[in-house]
C-alpha cells in the first residue's frame, strides 16, 4: 500500500498532499423488546485525498482505490480553484510508524451467534425485571478500522483502530407516562469489556421502573453537583468546543474574546485535553495529518491556557500543532476535534461538596450535550435533588443550561478522584458524528445552573 | 445487472433475498469566516444484501464492488442466527410517479457554486460588514439498483442541490449565530431569498431583550415546528407502537390534538427529499394521512413491523420513520399570530432536542435563536432561556397555525404553529 500511496502522492503538483485510506470491518446485532431485531455485518474500502494549494483546500472521496493518481488529480484541480492566498500549514516531524491493536479476546474471530448470545442475556433480564418494563433496546457493535496515511513530506502510518461497544436500553411504562433507563459500554479494546454486564442490564431496568414514580425537576436555578460521566459532558459541551481553533484562528473578534491569559474560571479550575491517556475511546498515538497526541491544557488555574490545533489553525495562529485534527472516517477531511476532555481533579470529597447544599440537584449519568459555543445545554440521565445537605429524592427530566462565560466561573469545588466510565456514543461536529471520544472527570459543583423543567 | 447477479447467487440457498445497489457523486464548495475554503468531490458507491434463510432474516453491507461472493456469504451467515421474517419479499409493482430528478442540477460546476457563495456572502455582508459569513453550494447524482427474489426490480436516479449561509455576529461576551440553507432534488432555488431570510433573522437578533420566568404564549416558526414533531416523528413510528414505547399505541381514532391540526407523511411530493416511487423494500410509496383534524389515523409500517402487528406496510421501509411531513395550513395570517400576542416567544432554533425522554412527548431545550414578543411586536432576542413543555400536551393547546406552509429543509412543509402556553424559565 505504501508504494501505491507515495507513487499517487508524488503525482501531486500541489503545496501539501495526502493519502487516507481505510479498510473497516464491523459487525452488529440488535434486540428490540423479546425479537432480534437485525443482525448482520459490512466490509468498508474507501479513500481520502487532500490537497493544498495557496491556502485552499480540495478533496476528493472514493470506494474504488484503483486509481489514485486521478483521485490525487481531481483534489488539486479543487485545491488550484479554491486557492487564492499563501499557505500556511505548521511544521512537524514526518513520521513513519506502524501501530497494532492487539486484542485480549478479539472480537473479529468471534462468531455473530455468540455476540448475539451475549446482549440476548443482558435483554432478557430486562425484560424478566419487573411487570412494568415495557420494552427494551439492546444493541451490540464493533469495527475494526485499518488506516493508512501517507502525506507528500514523507510521512507513513499504519494504524489499527478497534472499537467495541453495547447500549442497554429499558423502558417503563405506566399509563401514558414512558421512562427509559440505558446504560452504555464501549472501548477502543476487545470483546472482553462487553461480557458480564449483568448489572448494568438490571440498573438499566430498575432505572426505568423507578423513573416512573419520579417527578420531573421543577425548572428553576440550583446549585449542582455532577458525577464524573456527566462532568465530562459538562467539560466538553461547556468549553471544551470553544477551545476547538478551527472557530478562532479567522475570526478577529473571537481572537480576543478567547485571548490566552483571559480569566474564565476560578484559580481550583483546571481543564484538560489528553489524546495520550492509554485505553481511552478518544485516544490514538497520531491525529489524522501524522501529527502526536499530548496532553494540552486548556484552562490552567481558571486562566485560559491553550486550544486545540490543527496544522493550518496552529500556523495562522502562530502557536504549536497538538494532535487535534480527527476524521471520523474516509469520507470525511480532519477537522479539529477534542480527544479525552476533562475537568483535572481538586481537593474536595463528595461530602465537602453536599454538606452545605440547601437546595440542590445530583445530577448523573449523561444522555447527551450541544453548545452553540456561547451557550450549552446538557442532560443528565437522571438526578437527586439535595436536601438540606443529604441526598432526597430521585427526579426526571434534569437539562442544564448555561452560559460558558458565565458557569465556569460558578465551578466552586472539585473532588479528589478522577473516573473514565467506558461509556459508548460520541462527538458530532460538521458533520462528522459519532466521533469516539473519552467523558470522564471527578465531581465537580457549580452554583446557580438554570436547570429545565416545567415550573410547579 | 449486477443486483441479478447477487439474487441468484443468494438464491442457491436462500428462500428470499433483496439486494440494493447505490452509486452517487456529489461535489460541494464551502465558504468559511468570510473566505473560500474547500472544494471537493465524493464518489461512493454501497451494495446491500438481504436474505431470508429457513425463515430467517441476515443482513450484510459492502463498499467494494468485487466482493460479489463476500457480500452475499456474511449475509447468509449473519441469517443462521437472524430474527424470524414476518413478511414475504413484495412481487413486482408499479410505483406512482414523482419528480426526483432535475437535469439542470448535473451541469452545475464548482464555479457556479463558488459564485453563489459569493452572492449569498456579499448580501449579508452589505447588511453588516463586521458579521462573519460561511455559506456553501452542493450537489450530488445518484443511480441506484433494486431486486427481490419475488421479481420486483427498478432504477432510479435522483439529484440533489443545497445551499447554505449563516452569519457569526460577536458583540463583547455575545456570540449571535444566526442561518439559513435549503436543499431538495431541484436546481431551482432562488439563493438571494435564502440570504435575506438569514439577514432577517439575524436582524430580529439586534437588541437581547430579557424574559421573566413562566407560562406564556410560544409560536414555532416553521424551522422551528421540528421541536414538536420529534415525538411524532416517534410516536408514529410503527415499530415503537408495536413494541409499546410510542405512548400512542392502541390510540387509532381518538383525538390526540387540537381539530385544526392535520399531519400527513407525503413521500409523493415533487422534488423533495424524502419523494421517490418506492420505499428502500420496494413498496410502492403513496400518502398516509398521520394525524387528521386531530384524530390519530394511521401508523408508518415497513414489511416486517407490518407483519408482527398485524397491519400492512405503509412504504416506510425499512425503519417505519416518515418520508416527509406536511402539516396543514390554518387560517390564521402569520403577522396577526405575532401581533395578537402580548407577551410570548418566538423560537426558530434550539439546542438539545432530543436529550432526555423524547418519546413521552417531553421536552426541555436550550432557545438558541428565538425572539421576545411584546404588544404585538418582535422586541430582540432571548438568551439563556429554556423552553419545555410535552408536545402531545401542547398539541391540545394550539391557539392558531399559519396560513401559509413553508418549506423547513426538503423534507417539512409547515406552516407556522402558535401554542396557548409553555413553561419557560429565563434568568
Amino acid at each position: 500500500m505504501r508504494e501505491r500511496m507515495e507513487k499517487a502522492l508524488s503525482s501531486s503538483d500541489a503545496e501539501y498532499t495526502e493519502i487516507r485510506i481505510e479498510h473497516v470491518t464491523s459487525s452488529w446485532a440488535n434486540f428490540r423488546g423479546e425479537d432480534l431485531d437485525n443482525i448482520g455485518s459490512s466490509r468498508t474500502l474507501g479513500g481520502i485525498v487532500r490537497a493544498l494549494v495557496k491556502g485552499g483546500w480540495g478533496y476528493a472521496t472514493f470506494n474504488d482505490i484503483s486509481d489514485l493518481e486521478i483521485r490525487v488529480r481531481e483534489a488539486c484541480e479543487s485545491a488550484r480553484l479554491v486557492g487564492k492566498e499563501e499557505s500556511r500549514f505548521a511544521e512537524v516531524e514526518p513520521v513513519v510508524d506502524e501501530i497494532t491493536a492487539p486484542l485480549e479476546k478479539d472480537f473479529r474471530e468471534i462468531s455473530l451467534s455468540e455476540k448475539k448470545s451475549v446482549i440476548e442475556e443482558y435483554n432478557k433480564i430486562i425484560l424478566g425485571y419487573h411487570d412494568k418494563i415495557e420494552t427494551s433496546n439492546v444493541g451490540y457493535g464493533d469495527s475494526f478500522r485499518k488506516v493508512w496515511y501517507a502525506n507528500s513530506e514523507g510521512a507513513y502510518i499504519e494504524d489499527e483502530r478497534p472499537d467495541v461497544g453495547v447500549g442497554i436500553s429499558a423502558t417503563g411504562r405506566q399509563g401514558d407516562n414512558v421512562q427509559r433507563g440505558f446504560e452504555s459500554v464501549a472501548g477502543s479494546a476487545g470483546f472482553q469489556v462487553i461480557e458480564g454486564l449483568q448489572e448494568k442490564a438490571e440498573a438499566s431496568a430498575r432505572r426505568a421502573v423507578d423513573l416512573l414514580s419520579a417527578p420531573p425537576v421543577t425548572g428553576g436555578k440550583y446549585t449542582v453537583i455532577t458525577n464524573p460521566r456527566l462532568s465530562g459532558v459538562f467539560a466538553h459541551e461547556a468549553f471544551g468546543h470553544l477551545s476547538e481553533s478551527d472557530f478562532v484562528y479567522e475570526n478577529e473578534r473571537m481572537k480576543k474574546l478567547m485571548v490566552l491569559g483571559k480569566r474564565l474560571g476560578s484559580d481550583i479550575l483546571n481543564i484538560i485535553d489528553d489524546g495520550s491517556i492509554r485505553g481511552l475511546r478518544g485516544t490514538h498515538k497520531y491525529d489524522d495529518e501524522g501529527v502526536k497526541t499530548r496532553k494540552n491544557y486548556l484552562i490552567k488555574d481558571g486562566i485560559l491556557a491553550g486550544r486545540l490545533h490543527s496544522r493550518e489553525t496552529a500556523a495562522k495562529m502562530g502557536e504549536q500543532p497538538t494532535g487535534n485534527a480527527r476524521a471520523i472516517g474516509y469520507q470525511h477531511r480532519p477537522i479539529v476535534r477534542m480527544t479525552n476532555t476533562y475537568i483535572d481533579k481538586g481537593g474536595a470529597t463528595f461530602e465537602d461538596m453536599i454538606k452545605d447544599v440547601k437546595l440542590g440537584v445530583y445530577a448523573i449519568d449523561m444522555v447527551g450535550g450541544q453548545t452553540s459555543m456561547e451557550m450549552f445545554t446538557f442532560s443528565a440521565a437522571y438526578g437527586y435533588m439535595i436536601r438540606d445537605g443529604k441526598i432526597a429524592e430521585l427526579v426526571r427530566d434534569v437539562v442544564l443550561t448555561g452560559n460558558v462565560f458565565e458557569t465556569l466561573m460558578h465551578i466552586d469545588m472539585v473532588s479528589d478522584t478522577i473516573e473514565w466510565p467506558p461509556v459508548g456514543g460520541g462527538c458530532g461536529k460538521g458533520g462528522q458524528s459519532p466521533l469516539p471520544v473519552g467523558l470522564g472527570g471527578p465531581c465537580v459543583r457549580i452554583q446557580n445552573v438554570v436547570v429545565g423543567g416545567r415550573q410547579q | 445487472m449486477i443486483v441479478n447477479r447477487l439474487i441468484e447467487k443468494a438464491m442457491r440457498k436462500a428462500q428470499g433475498a433483496q439486494v440494493t445497489l447505490g452509486q452517487s457523486e456529489s461535489t460541494n464548495v464551502s465558504f468559511e469566516d468570510d473566505k473560500l475554503k474547500s472544494a471537493g468531490v465524493a464518489q461512493s458507491i454501497g451494495m446491500s444484501v438481504k436474505v431470508i434463510v429457513d425463515g430467517k432474516i441476515g443482513s450484510s453491507h459492502t463498499t467494494d464492488i468485487d466482493d460479489v461472493d463476500g457480500v452475499v456469504a456474511r449475509a447468509l451467515e449473519a441469517a443462521a442466527f437472524g430474527s424470524p421474517a414476518h413478511f414475504e419479499f413484495p412481487g413486482p409493482q408499479e410505483g406512482p410517479d414523482v419528480e426526483i430528478y432535475d437535469d439542470a442540477v448535473v451541469p452545475v460546476t464548482k464555479e457556479e457554486m463558488v459564485r453563489i457563495g459569493e452572492e449569498m456572502m456579499a448580501l449579508v455582508k452589505a447588511y453588516r460588514s463586521e458579521i462573519l459569513v460561511s455559506t456553501g453550494a452542493g450537489k450530488s447524482v445518484s443511480k441506484s439498483q433494486f431486486a427481490n427474489s419475488a421479481g420486483m426490480e427498478h432504477t432510479s436516479e435522483t439529484t440533489s442541490f443545497g445551499v447554505g449561509v449563516s452569519g457569526q455576529w460577536i458583540r463583547g461576551t455575545d456570540i449571535l449565530l444566526a442561518g439559513h440553507g435549503f436543499g431538495w432534488k431541484k436546481r431551482e432555488i432562488d439563493h438571494a431569498a435564502i440570504a435575506r431570510k438569514a439577514i432577517e433573522l439575524l436582524k430580529m437578533a439586534e437588541k437581547i431583550a430579557p424574559i421573566k420566568s413562566g407560562d406564556m404564549p410560544v409560536i414555532f416558526t416553521p424551522e422551528g415546528v421540528n421541536v414538536l414533531l420529534l415525538a411524532l416523528r416517534l410516536g408514529f413510528n410503527g415499530k415503537n407502537v408495536f413494541l409499546g414505547s410510542s405512548p400512542l399505541a392502541g390510540k387509532l381514532g381518538e383525538k390526540i390534538a387540537d381539530e385544526t391540526f392535520s399531519i400527513t407523511d407525503n413521500p409523493l411530493l415533487d422534488y423533495a427529499n424524502g419523494s421517490g416511487k418506492y420505499d428502500g423494500e420496494g413498496v410502492p410509496h403513496h400518502v398516509t394521512p398521520l394525524i387528521e383534524d386531530g384524530v390519530a389515523r394511521n401508523f408508518l409500517y415497513d414489511l416486517d413491523t407490518a407483519g408482527r402487528a398485524g397491519a400492512k406496510s405503509t412504504g416506510n421501509g425499512v425503519g417505519c420513520g416518515p418520508t416527509n411531513l406536511v402539516i396543514k395550513e390554518g387560517d390564521t395570517p402569520y403577522e396577526e399570530m405575532v401581533k395578537n400576542t402580548k407577551e410570548g416567544l418566538l423560537v426558530h432554533n434550539v439546542l438539545g432536542l432530543g436529550q432526555g425522554n423524547p418519546i413521552s412527548g417531553e421536552f426541555s431545550v436550550n432557545v438558541q435563536l428565538g425572539y421576545k414578543i411584546e404588544n404585538g411586536e418582535v422586541v430582540g432576542r432571548v438568551k439563556d432561556v429554556m423552553l419545555a413543555g410535552n408536545t402531545y400536551d401542547a398539541l391540545k393547546e394550539i391557539a392558531a397555525i399559519g396560513d401559509k406552509a413553508e418549506w423547513a429543509g426538503g423534507s417539512l412543509l409547515t406552516p407556522a404553529i402558535k401554542i396557548a402556553r409553555l413553561s419557560v424559565v429565563g434568568k
